[in-house]
């Protein structure tokens, strides 16, 4: 609140007059009011990552938040965990992989993971990467020491995204081309999208869609009351969305040689969505005239990260969705630092991989894909 | 050509094109059409859920080709890949070999047609 300022110009005016002022906004703190909230809000109000304000560094500046907090309301506190107020570091990264047990890694910007989300403007999307990937070519990516990026696309804007794609060219530190499942209209198969893949694929570039957070608490409708619904489905809508268009419209068909790679999902949607596109496709094929064999054909052609694996799933279900996707399309992926990161035991501890295919997931899928 | 193969469906000269016939062979219904001068028989009974299919819409099978990358992919109907639906769910063969369009490894099963003496038969074997 103003503070009474007897020398502020046209005192003499406003002295005149008794004012009412019909909206003046008081900046309470999470923290204040959370004294005088009831059981469970208060308890979950002071763990939450709000903090005070919920406008830091840390997710609740950019993400939508109604649905809950990342952390889980103070319950997860663990070393690297996500989302700290302050920036990340070259030294914590390799701290970060030290403590999970990771050699080499592919870095995303965890901004633009917000990013599809912006629909005002395509201005800020572009500047943002364009930024990033020079930054993380300067101060960040050590392709020697194992630390590799993926280079932010802002498709909304096929022009700019092309230009950094031009800028990456020869660069080695930039191993695959980055696009945000979330909030992506028209979906990333319609043809407007067309030159990045054509881009990639004469740079040998992988096209990895990574689902984020952005607009995942009304992803598709409005409502829901906690992340354990949103983050649930949000996050596999985001990529089923993404994977039906891509194969639908025929993208691995028009690029043959383009290695597709969808991240943050688990597996265990992709044995799912094969059976219910390819009992669609067997009913209309005519709407998918590029196809020369069934969708899930085609999926089981794209190659998957494993987080966030679903270790608790019945261990039956869980091999005959590996046997589904194949080995030989699986990738390991921390999303590290994220709440619900999986650590590379998720892949070791698996009962009936053979070893064999435990180095495949672990390692040389990767190795073979982003030709590390 | 033994006439104890041959099953008659109906002379020739009253066959005109879109017409269709059901006649049992070896004890299972099939559909003799006429499309475009040209005559097919196909198993009456769609693989998918024992639907009519040889009672189904006639079409053509709809191809794509991809011109350029961010340019419309060019669709048209084959006018030499006639196609039947099956007026259930909408699975369609291609009337000449019987392959499912969306796989190739469901067959409808077909039959040859031969006219002689001006009458059509379906060949049963």
């Amino acid at each position: 609140m103003l503070e009474s300022d007897e020398t502020q110009p046209r005192q003499e005016t406003l002295d005149e007059y008794y004012v009412i002022d019909g909206d003046c906004h008081y900046m309470e703190s999470f923290h204040d009011v959370a004294e005088y909230m009831e059981e469970p809000w208060k308890t979950k109000f002071e763990g939450s990552n709000f903090d005070e304000k919920g406008a830091k560094q840390n997710l609740s500046s950019f993400f939508p938040f109604s649905t809950g907090d990342r952390q889980a309301h103070g319950k997860i506190t663990r070393e690297h965990s996500s989302y700290p107020d302050e920036p990340e570091t070259p030294e914590r990264i390799r701290d970060g992989m030290k403590s999970i047990g990771v050699d080499e890694t592919l870095l995303i910007s965890h901004l633009i993971l917000s990013g599809a989300g912006t629909t005002a403007d395509d201005d800020r999307q572009t500047a943002f990467a364009k930024a990033y990937v020079e930054y993380m070519l300067e101060e960040v990516l050590d392709p020697g020491d194992g630390i590799h990026g993926l280079a932010p696309i802002p498709y909304s804007d096929v022009d700019a995204s092309l230009e950094i794609l031009d800028r990456i060219e020869g660069e080695d530190a930039y191993v695959g081309a980055c696009f945000v499942t979330a909030g992506a209209t028209p979906p990333l198969g319609n043809r407007k999208y067309d030159p990045l893949y054509e881009r990639c694929e004469e740079l040998g570039l992988p096209a990895v869609f990574h689902t984020g957070g952005a607009g995942l608490d009304e992803y598709v409708r409005a409502g829901y009351q906690e992340m354990l619904e949103t983050h649930t489905l949000g996050f596999l809508e985001s990529n089923m969305s993404q994977i039906v268009s891509l194969v639908v419209q025929g993208v691995p068909e028009k690029f043959p040689d383009l290695d597709i790679v969808f991240m943050e999902s688990g597996i265990t949607y992709l044995p799912g969505l094969m059976a219910r596109l390819d009992e669609e496709y067997l009913k209309r094929p005519e709407e998918a005239p590029l196809l020369e064999k069934k969708p899930g054909e085609y999926i089981t052609d794209f190659y998957y990260g494993t987080q966030p694996l679903e270790v608790s799933a019945e261990t039956e279900y869980l091999e005959k969705c590996f046997d589904l996707v194949g080995a030989d399309s699986l990738m390991f992926a921390s999303d590290y630092p994220h709440w619900d990161y999986d650590r590379p035991t998720t892949v070791t501890d698996l009962p009936f991989l053979s070893e064999d295919e435990k180095k495949q997931i672990l390692s040389e899928n990767a190795k073979e894909v982003f030709g590390l | 050509m033994s006439t104890t193969e041959l099953i008659e469906v109906k002379p020739d000269a009253k066959f005109e094109d879109g017409d269709r016939e059901l006649v049992e062979v070896n004890g299972v219904e099939v559909g003799v059409l006429r499309v475009d001068g040209e005559y097919y028989a196909v198993r009456n009974q769609c693989l998918h859920d024992c639907g009519p299919v040889a009672e189904g819409a006639i079409g053509k099978k709809l191809v794509g080709e991809f011109v350029e990358p961010g340019k419309r992919v060019e669709k048209e109907y084959d006018d030499d890949e006639p196609i039947i639906s099956c007026p259930w769910h909408g699975w369609s063969y291609d009337l000449e070999s019987g392959e499912q369009l969306a796989d190739d490894d469901i067959v409808l099963p077909t039959y040859d047609v031969v006219v002689d003496d001006g009458v059509v038969y379906v060949d049963c074997q």
